[in-house]
């Protein structure tokens, strides 16, 4: 791989000054983990000149607070998250996607802040002699072409479908994520954090290439909701979504479903939320009856290609399996 | 001089009776296990010498291309780089993705050197039509990638065989007809170690010494006269540990070839083994196919007539099948009819891979069978005893169904269906094999200190073999296994085969049991002097040698050895009537298959295998169950994937071609016939790899009636069978 200068800045206002205000392919870029990184920089698919590790920057905690919301900072292991002795009582969901993450040593190097902010998997976009849309290429070879894992809704330029387990389920959650640069610190929305190709090709998010990532914050959950995050990988043994749901209901003393919030994973170049899967949910019973019908609404709008229609069926199958396993 | 067994022994070799076996057939834990499991092993990757370079490939990315220029200069100057050289020129062609796309070599002092120094080689290049798959070969205007002289298509001769008319004739008289098409994807060895060599250059008057990843460390040693520039016998080929080859790896290739020349060249030490992407594109494979197979069954469940069109799809290479039936029996031969051809695109030729065309052959039949059972109504286990000849194979069914539970499960002639989404099903797939034997040599050594070496130029795959090359040994001389060294991986020991066609057992066991024979009765003739008895009239066991029928004539091992003056040396040869090759066995596999979602997790495989005397039970099982496995990836996930637009080779990494790992491995059982009480030895490494995919297929139709025609058994594939393609 291209030599590189490595960065370690104590303070975070010293690591913004590092990385550059636009993008360029030899710029510095932000260093956490190095899981994702490292291969694409091996591949040659990026070539910064400087990489700014986050290591010294102390964002490593876990806070909850006192009512029931937490924070999670950038550099927070994957492994670390998935062990946190109150996630399993509290955010179930999200400890069920940080264990689906990739293998223990992935997870053990891999951070929170370098999972929301991964590049694309399409094996296109990963291949090194491909150009593409996403390389600064004039073309999407799997719109017409090996398709089987790419996007079914949002798609267009470019067809990837986002890889993170995290980002769906913190959508889910109704996280917020800070960010800091240059001007100081921003908070946005999980919902707003992800652009679709047809805003950019050269990132997948918000973030200008002079801000880092600090911090997840998750608010409480509402009183009596139960969520849960329901991956379905390929080969099972270590994979990303093929398709993933992340589901949250709260269901009143009649059993009726009072609020809910469906989102999607693996299938669209961001966390996909289906606001008419969660409407076709509220105001019914927990039952096949409410699950199918969700499972309908959630895929009314895709727009399949030629080889990832299955996708459609995928979806409603574990959505239906998700809302099962709540009940 | 040393003492020599050489002359006519008194007595021929025999396994024994197995009663009285002390080491063979039982758990033989392997004697190279501990160094492999500390790391200590040294694989050909893993060879470091003073001064050696680092050498790797720039294979071009797409299939067929019209090379203008490679202009090595920059890479040239890059910091470390010792050796570069362009395999093209200006005006040549790639030809097909595989060792015709290897545009250049580099050598450098450190392997990152060498990949960065690649990076900066500039080649320009005009990208022709890919012809990756089958439909763009078959083309009108396709253009002939097929390597056949003279060609003017890409198909090749067909291969007919039988009468159509009377099998069409059979077929219209059958009760029950099936006719399906299946499509076989191409599978990777995926070899845990890639090919390559390390070579170390030497004076005129000294061998050339190569370390090799190789099947046959007595073959390549010619493999590389040539290149090397000098006689066979002055190179020693050396395979201390070996990390699979499953067929891949009978000679040096195109990356054996260049590793010696680069060596040649530069006079140093090269170190060239494939990177994992290498691999993919020119390590061959297991050949895809397309199948067309009609069967017909009367009302009793016999087949009648049988109707086979197939394309074998080996890229440049003509691919496998055998013809059909495949080791089920059509009543009336002549009403069983074939056409076989091969379909050439221009991708990697495929290879020998564990079984070649077996696995393809038996998933197509196994699901006919399977489906004419459902049409008639019969028990899927019936049917295939009734369409079986051999009665070994009957038993090894009744015994797998046994153990699967078939008498207890609900649907055993019909397929069931999804409750609630989910739905359990069994299937079944038998296997044959005809694993050889020939010419193979062996030395067993005992020195007057009493240590035994066994040795023997043959390789060990990952398989065991080193350990019964020791094994054998004991058994003849009453010694436990760590008494005795085994030699192997060197191209200067007594010659043995080439490991291909589960030969290697068969070859070389024979050999190792006559020259521990040999040592036996040179040294019964050195005690006959102390304790009385004649040659051949010895029992050993535990350590000593006592007169057969008076335990109180014994000596203990170490005294026996104190009388000789010297090491004796036993030559071994292979004896024919030590080995048999005719091998069966049945497997049967239950899955559950969640219809919403498509996943199909397997939840138990077992298999029943003989092969004779098995020498080393635990080693056996082991081979079965890696069998099991592969089947139940290569069934489940396996997929070469091309880009069909420009030809790129998307599937090159292990992140996209996916290899079942721990999560995907159901309860596994296999049993070992030991109804099968043959004296003779055989391999059968080939034999478990060829059913355990078709019997998955098989319990998914089983489970929901979903009869999947291609390969692997992914969700969408399950989905789209099930509710069709959006
Ligand atoms: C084999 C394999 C399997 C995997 N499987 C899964 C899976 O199943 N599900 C899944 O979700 N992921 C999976 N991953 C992805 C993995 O989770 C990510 O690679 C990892 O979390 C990245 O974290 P990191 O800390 O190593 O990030 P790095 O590699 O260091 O960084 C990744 C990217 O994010 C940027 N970045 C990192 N931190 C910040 C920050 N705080 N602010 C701004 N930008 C930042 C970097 O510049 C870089 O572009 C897998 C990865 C591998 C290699």
């Amino acid at each position: 791989m291209k030599d590189f200068d490595l960065k370690l800045p104590d303070s975070l206002d010293a690591a913004v000054g590092e990385l550059p205000s636009e993008y360029s392919r030899d710029g510095a870029q932000v260093l956490a983990g190095g899981q994702d990184i490292v291969t694409v920089m091996k591949d040659a698919i990026e070539r910064p000149a400087a990489l700014v590790s986050l290591q010294r920057l102390g964002l490593d905690a876990i806070e909850w607070d006192g009512d029931g919301g937490v924070t999670i900072g950038a550099t927070v292991t994957i492994q670390a998250l998935a062990e946190d002795p109150n996630m399993e009582f509290s955010l179930p969901a999200l400890r069920e996607a940080a264990r689906s993450i990739g293998s223990p040593q992935i997870r053990s190097q891999g951070t929170v802040g370098g999972n929301l902010n991964q590049r694309p998997r399409c094996p296109y976009y990963r291949h090194p002699s491909v150009s593409c849309f996403k390389k600064g290429g004039s073309v999407c070879l799997a719109e017409f072409g090996f398709n089987k894992y790419a996007a079914i809704f949002g798609g267009g330029p470019s067809y990837y479908s986002h890889p993170s387990d995290l980002a769906t389920v913190l959508l889910m959650l109704g996280a917020t994520v800070s960010i800091t640069g240059p001007a100081g610190e921003r908070r946005v929305p999980l919902s707003e954090l992800y652009l679709l190709p047809e805003d950019a090709l050269d990132t997948e998010t918000v973030l200008s290439p002079d801000e880092i990532l600090t911090s997840v914050h998750i608010p409480a959950q509402p009183p009596g909701a139960r969520s849960s995050y329901l991956k379905f990988k390929e080969r099972a043994s270590y994979d990303f979504a093929l398709a993933a749901v992340a589901v949250s209901v709260t269901r009143g003393d009649d059993g009726v479903v009072t609020e809910a919030r469906v989102v999607l994973g693996g299938v669209a170049p961001k966390p996909w939320e289906v606001p008419a899967a969660a409407r076709a949910l509220v105001g019914e019973p927990m039952g096949p009856q409410a699950w199918t019908a969700a499972g309908e609404a959630a895929v009314a709008d895709a727009d399949p290609l030629e080889h990832n229609g299955y996708k459609i069926h995928l979806v409603k199958g574990l959505l239906f399996r998700a809302l099962e396993a709540l009940a | 001089m040393s003492h020599s067994a050489k002359g006519s022994p008194a007595s021929e070799p025999s396994w024994g009776k197995r009663s009285d076996l002390d080491v063979l057939n039982r758990d033989i834990p392997r004697v190279d296990g501990p160094v492999k499991a500390t790391g200590q092993a040294i694989y050909t990757h893993d060879v470091r010498l003073p001064d050696m370079l680092w050498a790797r490939l720039l294979i071009h990315p797409v299939p067929r291309a019209e090379i203008e220029s490679i202009d090595l200069e920059a890479a040239s100057e890059m910091p470390g780089v010792v050796h570069i050289e362009a395999l093209k020129e200006s005006g040549d062609t790639v030809r097909y993705h595989g060792d015709d796309a290897v545009l250049a070599v580099v050598a450098a002092e450190t392997p990152e050197q060498a990949a960065d120094a690649l990076r900066e080689i500039r080649v320009k290049a005009t990208s022709l039509p890919p012809v990756v798959t089958r439909a763009q070969a078959l083309e009108d205007d396709a253009p002939v990638v097929s390597r056949r002289r003279n060609a003017d298509a890409n198909v090749g001769r067909a291969n007919e065989r039988g009468d159509a008319a009377r099998a069409d004739a059979a077929l219209a008289e059958a009760v029950a007809v099936v006719e399906r098409t299946f499509e076989i994807p191409v599978q990777h060895h995926a070899c845990l170690e890639t090919h390559g060599h390390v070579v170390q250059p030497a004076p005129d008057d000294e061998p050339v010494t190569v370390y090799a990843s190789t099947q046959s460390v007595g073959g390549t040693p010619r493999g590389l006269a040539r290149t090397l520039g000098r006689d066979a016998s002055r190179i020693r080929v050396l395979t201390p540990h070996m990390g699979g080859g499953f067929g891949s790896k009978f000679g040096p290739g195109l990356e054996g070839a260049l590793a010696a020349r680069v060596a040649n060249t530069t006079g140093r030490p090269v170190h060239l083994m494939l990177t994992r992407a290498d691999e993919f594109a020119i390590a061959g494979n297991r050949s895809g196919s397309r199948q067309t197979l009609k069967v017909g069954a009367d009302s009793e469940g016999r087949l009648v007539g049988l109707k086979l069109e197939a394309d074998k799809l080996g890229g440049v290479s003509g691919g496998s099948l055998p013809g059909p039936p495949y080791i089920y029996t059509v009543a009336d031969d002549d009403a069983v009819s074939s056409k076989i051809r091969s379909v050439h695109t221009a991708t990697d030729g495929s290879r020998a891979m564990r079984a070649p065309g077996h696995p393809q052959a038996s998933f197509a039949m196994e699901a006919a069978v399977d489906e004419l059972a459902y049409l008639l109504g019969m028990d899927l286990v019936e049917m295939r005893i009734r369409n079986l000849e051999s009665d070994v194979h009957h038993r090894q069914l009744r015994r797998v169904a046994e153990e699967i539970g078939w008498a207890e499960h609900p649907h055993r002639d019909r397929p069931g269906t999804a409750v609630n989404g989910r739905a359990v099903g069994i299937g079944f797939g038998v296997s044959v094999w005809g694993p050889g034997g020939r010419s193979s040599r062996c030395d067993v050594t005992v020195r007057p200190d009493g240590s035994v070496v066994s040795a023997t130029a043959t390789q060990d795959l990952g398989t065991g073999a080193r350990t019964y090359v020791a094994a054998i040994v004991a058994e003849e001389l009453g010694l436990t296994v760590d008494m005795v060294e085994a030699r192997i991986g060197d191209s200067d020991l007594p010659p043995s085969v080439t490991s291909g066609g589960s030969v290697t057992t068969g070859s070389s066991a024979p050999a190792i049991k006559d020259a521990a024979h040999k040592a036996r009765e040179a040294l019964e003739a050195l005690v006959a002097d102390v304790l009385g008895a004649p040659v051949g009239s010895y029992s050993w066991k535990g350590g000593r040698v006592s007169v057969r029928g008076d335990a109180s004539r014994s000596l203990p091992w170490i005294a026996v050895c104190a009388l000789l003056r010297e090491p004796l040396v036993a030559q071994g040869e292979f004896r024919d009537f030590l080995h048999e090759g005719r091998i069966h066995g049945a497997q049967a596999a239950r899955v559950e298959v969640d219809t919403l979602t498509g996943r199909v997790k397997v939840l138990k495989m077992v298999t029943c295998q003989d092969q004779g005397l098995p020498l080393n039970r635990l080693a056996l099982r082991s081979q079965i169950n890696g069998g099991m496995i592969q089947a139940l990836s290569y069934g489940l996930l396996e997929q070469r994937v091309f880009d069909e637009q420009d030809g790129f080779l998307l599937s090159d990494t292990l992140d996209l071609y996916k290899l079942a790992g721990a999560q995907e491995i159901p309860e596994m059982v296999a049993l070992i016939d030991d109804e099968d009480e043959r004296p003779s030895v055989c391999g059968m490494a080939e034999a478990p790899v060829i059913p355990g995919h078709s019997a998955i297929a098989g319990a998914i139709h089983n489970a929901c009636g979903a009869r999947l025609t291609r390969m692997p058994f992914t969700a969408d594939n399950v989905l789209e069978t099930l509710y069709g393609k959006i």
